[in-house]
């Protein structure tokens, strides 16, 4: 299944997602990260240090959204974007070494779409020693354009990584 | 050596007290209370035992009952202070240590004032021939009868003198603040939890001031008193509420940070219910102290906020030329949706946040009123938009990749 067109080029399109994560007070946190979108898991990934609140938020509870979107401080009619909600996955944080083959090659690949679409600000960084490689397995996710909505469920069968 | 004895924040004559047994073994507060329980109970055994009229011991009471209250008020001000956390702005947190310092100062200034009244008024009492005497004690009192009531007038003046010390040094205090935070730079500022405890420090100083009404009774024969009691309650009640309203007007957010908020036109609203997250862009306003956003009252966040109020609110300014220029704001803690009943309570700020709205957002404004729109998305205010105040708990701050807590 393919998500449908205006979703995608959201996706590709935009530079910055809002992750929301809650720990397990019910406590929301929010903060912007660099994403990818994979087309053919149909999954979102990011990359944060291990040390931040979002993990900490997601070792307590999974559940995740993000909204990645275009606004218009003008016209609220060209306001568009998608959110979507899943849980998440946390790739191993050992030693490359002690990481399993898939995990590398996740590793590998996630990072070199990275590079390419953030070349302007990473640059030839390699990827930081705390940073981890977080997976969002969408389970539904919402469009908008100005005041119309279309919302996605996603089934549970795609592919999983880890 | 210092410090310790800055860290008491204790005025002479509750030091003094506090120092005599049984007072000694109580905590301040409860040493306060026991003492003018004492006085009462003396009052009241003095008041029979020399045949003392009715009225007179119900005066009395009344000085005592006052002298309680303000000591009640008073008393908060220590505490309070010493819970204190030193502003993230080197001027401020002098200015604020500087008023601690006069305001509890091992020199004992704050005694002056009392005695400042206390001494003219007994010579007014005993040489002036004011009939106030005779009123309240009857012809020839006896001079135990005397002493007493010459205590109980200490403990009075006493007590206004706190409260004219506290109140005009309060004044002075908030407009200095007022001044330093017009200079701030970066991440400086006072934290909103300090500045709260402030503002409050002035209410109950309103309170001080209108309680002092109660003693009018007592001086009803001296006009001359009488006017003196009226201009001491309104300077006091007057300079704390000048004070508090100086402090509602100190910026709360670092200028880093107001200016984001203030400039942004978009954040994102994060809730959060049973675990499930949810996160979208909203339009809101800044008024310099509060911020306000608005939700259509069919939307999904706003049936998860009536539920669990706890939210993340994120405001930034996204740049992908210069990313380290990058700055983003998120503000934790709770909402507060304004409904149909806080019309009759909040009518000024709701339709302040409207205004603002309608300034900000005009195109918004306009796309909004039209009624080709769905029902949910018209902007007819407080039916179908609803507006919600966020009241921040925590403050975290990036600029560029750098990650800082703010203090609120």
């Amino acid at each position: 299944m393919q998500i449908p067109d205006e979703m995608r080029n959201i996706l590709y399109a935009n530079y910055f997602g809002y992750v929301c994560t809650s720990d397990r007070f019910d406590q929301p946190h929010l903060t912007p990260v660099f994403f990818v979108y994979d087309e053919n898991s149909q999954k979102i990934f990011f990359i944060t240090n291990e040390r931040s609140k979002k993990i900490k938020n997601l070792t307590e509870n999974p559940n995740v959204s993000i909204t990645i979107d275009i606004r218009d401080p003008v016209n609220p009619f060209n306001n568009e974007g998608v959110m979507a909600q899943g849980t998440a996955n946390i790739t191993d944080r050992a030693p490359i070494y002690f990481l399993s083959e898939e995990t590398l090659q996740l590793y590998y690949d996630i990072y070199l779409e990275f590079k390419s679409k953030y070349q302007k600000v990473i640059d030839n960084k390699p990827m930081g020693e705390n940073d981890v490689i977080i997976q969002i397995n969408i389970e539904k996710m919402v469009y908008w354009k100005g005041p119309h909505f279309k919302s996605l469920k996603f089934s549970k069968d795609s592919q999983v990584f880890f | 050596m210092d410090k310790s004895e800055k860290k008491e924040m204790k005025w002479i004559y509750e030091e003094i007290v506090g120092r005599i047994p049984p007072f000694s073994l109580l905590s301040y507060k409860y040493s306060i209370l026991l003492q003018l329980l004492l006085l009462l109970v003396i009052g009241i055994f003095l008041g029979f035992v020399f045949n003392i009229e009715q009225i007179s011991m119900l005066y009395g009471s009344l000085a005592i009952l006052v002298a309680v209250s303000w000591s009640l008020l008073i008393l908060q001000l220590a505490p309070t202070l010493r819970k204190f956390r030193a502003p993230l702005s080197k001027d401020e947190n002098e200015l604020l240590e500087r008023y601690k310092d006069i305001l509890f100062n091992r020199n004992h200034y704050e005694a002056v004032p009392g005695l400042v009244i206390f001494i003219p008024f007994m010579f007014y009492l005993f040489y002036q021939g004011t009939d106030l005497l005779e009123m309240w004690l009857g012809k020839e009192p006896h001079i135990i009868l005397l002493l007493f009531v010459s205590l109980l007038i200490w403990d009075i003046c006493y007590r206004m003198g706190l409260g004219l010390w506290t109140s005009a040094l309060a004044l002075w205090r908030s407009i200095r603040l007022k001044r330093l935070a017009e200079k701030r730079t970066e991440l400086e500022h006072t934290p909103y939890t300090e500045l709260r405890y402030l503002q409050k420090l002035d209410i109950n100083n309103v309170f001080f001031g209108i309680i002092s009404l109660l003693l009018l009774p007592i001086f009803k024969t001296d006009e001359f008193l009488f006017t003196v009691i009226l201009v001491f309650m309104f300077f006091v009640t007057f300079t704390s509420v000048i004070s508090a309203y100086i402090i509602s007007k100190v910026p709360w957010l670092p200028p880093d940070i107001y200016d984001l908020v203030n400039e942004s036109s978009f954040a994102y609203i994060g809730t959060s219910l049973g675990g499930i997250t949810h996160v979208t862009p909203v339009v809101y306003v800044f008024d310099g102290q509060k911020i306000y956003f608005n939700t259509s009252k069919e939307a999904k966040k706003l049936k998860t906020m009536q539920q669990n109020n706890k939210v993340a609110f994120l405001i930034d300014k996204r740049d992908m030329s210069n990313i380290y220029e990058n700055k983003a704001v998120m503000f934790t803690g709770e909402v507060k949706i304004y409904g149909l009943i806080d019309i009759p309570l909040r009518l000024f700020s709701m339709l302040g946040a409207l205004k603002l709205f309608m300034k900000k957002y005009p195109e918004y404004t306009k796309k909004y009123s039209s009624s080709e729109l769905p029902k949910a998305w018209q902007l007819t205010p407080i039916i179908s938009r609803i507006l919600v105040e966020v009241k921040p708990v925590k403050i975290i701050y990036w600029r560029g990749a750098k990650q800082i807590s703010v203090p609120v």
